[in-house]
């Protein structure tokens, strides 16, 4: 059928015209890749760095051999604290994780005592840190111990299955989310509202297509342009970058397509409640700036306050930086990341929905 | 006062079928009543021209011709077919030029050209349309870097794309200089020679006259005279226009005591109408007149003396004598 043609016509010249719009690039996949540049490269070292407090209720010198042998690797820091205050650093989130070295730690070192546990405890929420910090432990540990002294192992149970996440693997899928949180709003929001007020919309309309070809050509040509962002961010983040995936690449689409569904519904409606480019320019960014912070991009969500964690966990930013986050750095399986990809797609039917009936076409 | 075409009900009974029929057409905005119950038919092949000044209900009224908008009352049948009922394939017959330029942001000519020729069922080779209207040096430029008359040459080259029979041109030389303004009208020339029937909408005289076959003068969303150019003006304006700049003591009610003079309008300007033009300006540049400067004045200054008409211009009636005449504000306020 001819309406076919047409929606590929449109939806074609949409992609082509965003892909040169360069302002716009800068904004998206321009800053993706800055944000991997400074927080990969500048900050990340050589791959991750984690803080420690230890509580030491050893003090023989193999405690602070260990302790030492832990100082030792690139990017951790470790101090040593009371075992109140450890444990407040932990609850303020000022330290990754607390070790606590057991009393007959020097004795099991000598062999001359039972075996010991060293503890480790951190705070809820399993981000990327956390992670790399019970691996640092866990080597660090059979490490020391493992010149002849199997008598002293770590207590934590998840460290054997963790990934060596880096600094970078972290970004990669952070990055991902950022380019469908702001491409997906600011191609979508602001591009049909610009239409809207150049009356191109209404040039379009003048045609026999029909008004919801015109709107499905326009909303899937903003979604193509942020997929096509996407695979050459994650190009750009594995070949220049050496980002790593730990997961299987497939399982990536779901959360890809969901999540960019969602926030090109979100950007279609504030489309349907703007009537100038500049009040949609403003409520794009009202939606996407504290969306940015509050969905685990940059910093763990565990690390906000409750009550703002759980107003991020509402909403659809977190789930997708949640399932990319799962796949690539812990290698996670679909089962993993079915509830971030239902909410995400209750988000994309529901704003898709509710905008397509509140859209003005003047 | 309002002169509907002469066409005879029987002729469209026997198939002739106007291309155009509006029966009561109302659109209200909130309390404004942009389209005031307009009845009019437009003609296979004519040119037809709205004029009316900004405001009048032109463009609302085009729209709902062409299917974009919704009317609170009327019936039109574009082609024979209710464009109400059937919008789709009204659109598919008809070509649009808007007010606005509105075409996509960062698209190059040729990509607009071959964007709109896949928006219908039967488009025109594209290289052709662009060769037609001289936008070959311009196919691979960016939109926005048209100069006005090139975009208007591109806007009206997409309103040929589908080889309409029918093509709606809102304002299409508005804030063009005078030489685009020439060139579009040629280009409008053209699109006539090939038999097609065309609306345009207009707030420039010189352009009504020269290309419509019957204009509609609108005002305030009515029609309030519709019938060739030369018809109108000599119904509306016949006679001579006298104009000058105003000038104290010599107002509407002495020039109207003036002998040949049928009308007075001073609308920024001083406008007489009359017939016998020879006799008006007589009176008017008489020396011994009493709004005519002093004679001692005169001589004084040693000079030849100044008289009180200034800025003086006689011509005969326009279609903006017409708008005048009917409304009794001018066209561009």
């Amino acid at each position: 059928m001819n309406s076919f043609r047409a929606f590929r016509a449109m939806a074609a010249n949409e992609v082509r015209a965003s892909v040169r719009n360069r302002t716009a690039l800068i904004f998206t996949l321009g800053l993706a890749v800055l944000f991997m540049i400074i927080f990969g490269l500048l900050f990340g070292g050589n791959g991750f760095s984690v803080s420690f407090d230890a509580v030491n209720n050893d003090h023989t010198a193999a405690s602070t051999a260990y302790l030492q042998a832990l100082r030792n690797v690139n990017g951790v820091s470790v101090d040593v604290k009371s075992h109140a205050a450890a444990f407040a650093d932990l609850k303020d989130d000022s330290v990754t994780a607390v070790l606590v070295i057991p009393g007959g730690f020097g004795a099991a070192y000598a062999g001359q005592g039972p075996a010991q546990q060293v503890a480790i405890y951190q705070a809820g929420g399993g981000s990327s840190s956390t992670a790399i910090a019970d691996a640092v432990v866990a080597n660090v540990t059979s490490g020391f111990a493992g010149r002849g002294h199997p008598s002293l192992t770590v207590g934590s149970p998840q460290v054997a299955e963790v990934n060596q996440v880096t600094e970078m693997d972290y970004m990669l899928p952070s990055m991902i989310s950022y380019i469908i949180l702001f491409s997906g709003v600011n191609y979508v929001a602001i591009g049909l509202v610009e239409k809207r007020v150049t009356h191109v919309l209404r040039r379009y309309r003048a045609t026999p297509v029909r008004s919801r070809t015109i709107l499905a050509a326009q909303v899937v040509g903003g979604g193509l342009t942020v997929l096509l962002q996407i695979v050459v961010l994650v190009a750009l983040g594995t070949w220049v970058f050496g980002a790593r995936n730990y997961g299987n690449w497939l399982l990536l689409i779901p959360p890809i397509l969901l999540g960019t569904a969602s926030f090109v519904g979100i950007g279609f409606l504030i489309t349907s409640v703007s009537r100038t480019s500049e009040s949609a320019r403003a409520l794009a960014a009202m939606v996407t700036f504290p969306l940015m912070f509050l969905s685990g991009l940059f910093f763990p969500i565990s690390s906000l306050p409750t009550v703002v964690q759980d107003i991020a966990r509402v909403l659809p930013l977190a789930w997708a930086s949640d399932a990319l986050h799962q796949v690539m750095n812990d290698g996670a399986g679909f089962s993993a990341i079915t509830t971030d990809c239902l909410v995400m797609a209750a988000w994309a039917v529901v704003t898709i929905a509710v905008a397509s009936w509140r859209f003005r076409w003047d | 006062m309002i002169r509907t075409e002469p066409m005879p009900a029987a002729v469209r009974l026997r198939g002739e079928m106007a291309d155009i029929d509006v029966q009561g057409l109302v659109k209200r905005y909130g309390d404004v009543v942009a389209v005031d119950g307009l009845t009019f038919s437009v003609q296979k092949g004519e040119v037809f021209g709205m004029l009316g000044p900004n405001g009048a209900g032109k463009t609302t009224t085009l729209e709902i011709i062409e299917g974009l908008r919704i009317p609170d009352a009327g019936s039109v049948q574009v082609l024979g077919t209710d464009v109400l009922a059937h919008p789709g394939t009204v659109k598919e017959r008809i070509g649009v030029q808007l007010q606005a330029t509105a075409l996509p942001p960062f698209t190059k000519v040729r990509e607009a050209v071959e964007l709109f020729a896949a928006l219908y069922q039967r488009s025109r080779p594209v290289n052709e349309v662009i060769e037609e209207f001289n936008l070959e040096e311009k196919a691979d430029a960016y939109t926005d870097k048209l100069s006005g008359g090139q975009m208007q040459r591109l806007s009206i080259a997409l309103a040929l794309i589908n080889d309409p029979d029918l093509v709606f041109l809102d304002e299409p030389t508005t804030g063009l200089d005078p030489q685009a303004r020439l060139n579009i009208w040629t280009v409008i020339e053209g699109i006539r020679k090939r038999g097609k029937t065309v609306v345009l909408t207009t707030h420039y005289m010189e352009e009504a006259e020269r290309l419509c076959d019957r204009v509609a003068v609108v005002d305030r969303g009515k029609i309030v005279a519709l019938d060739t150019p030369r018809r109108l003006i000599a119904a509306h304006a016949p006679g001579t226009t006298v104009e000058f700049a105003k000038v104290p003591g010599l107002d509407a009610e002495t020039l109207r005591k003036v002998p040949g003079v049928e009308r007075v309008v001073t609308d920024g300007r001083v406008s007489i109408t009359t017939r016998m033009p020879e006799t008006v300006l007589h009176t008017l540049l008489d020396p011994s007149a009493p709004w005519a400067p002093g004679g001692d004045a005169g001589g004084g200054a040693g000079g030849e003396s100044e008289g009180a008409i200034r800025d003086l211009m006689v011509r005969h009636g326009t279609l903006e004598d017409v708008f005048l005449h009917l409304t009794g504000r001018s066209l561009r306020e």
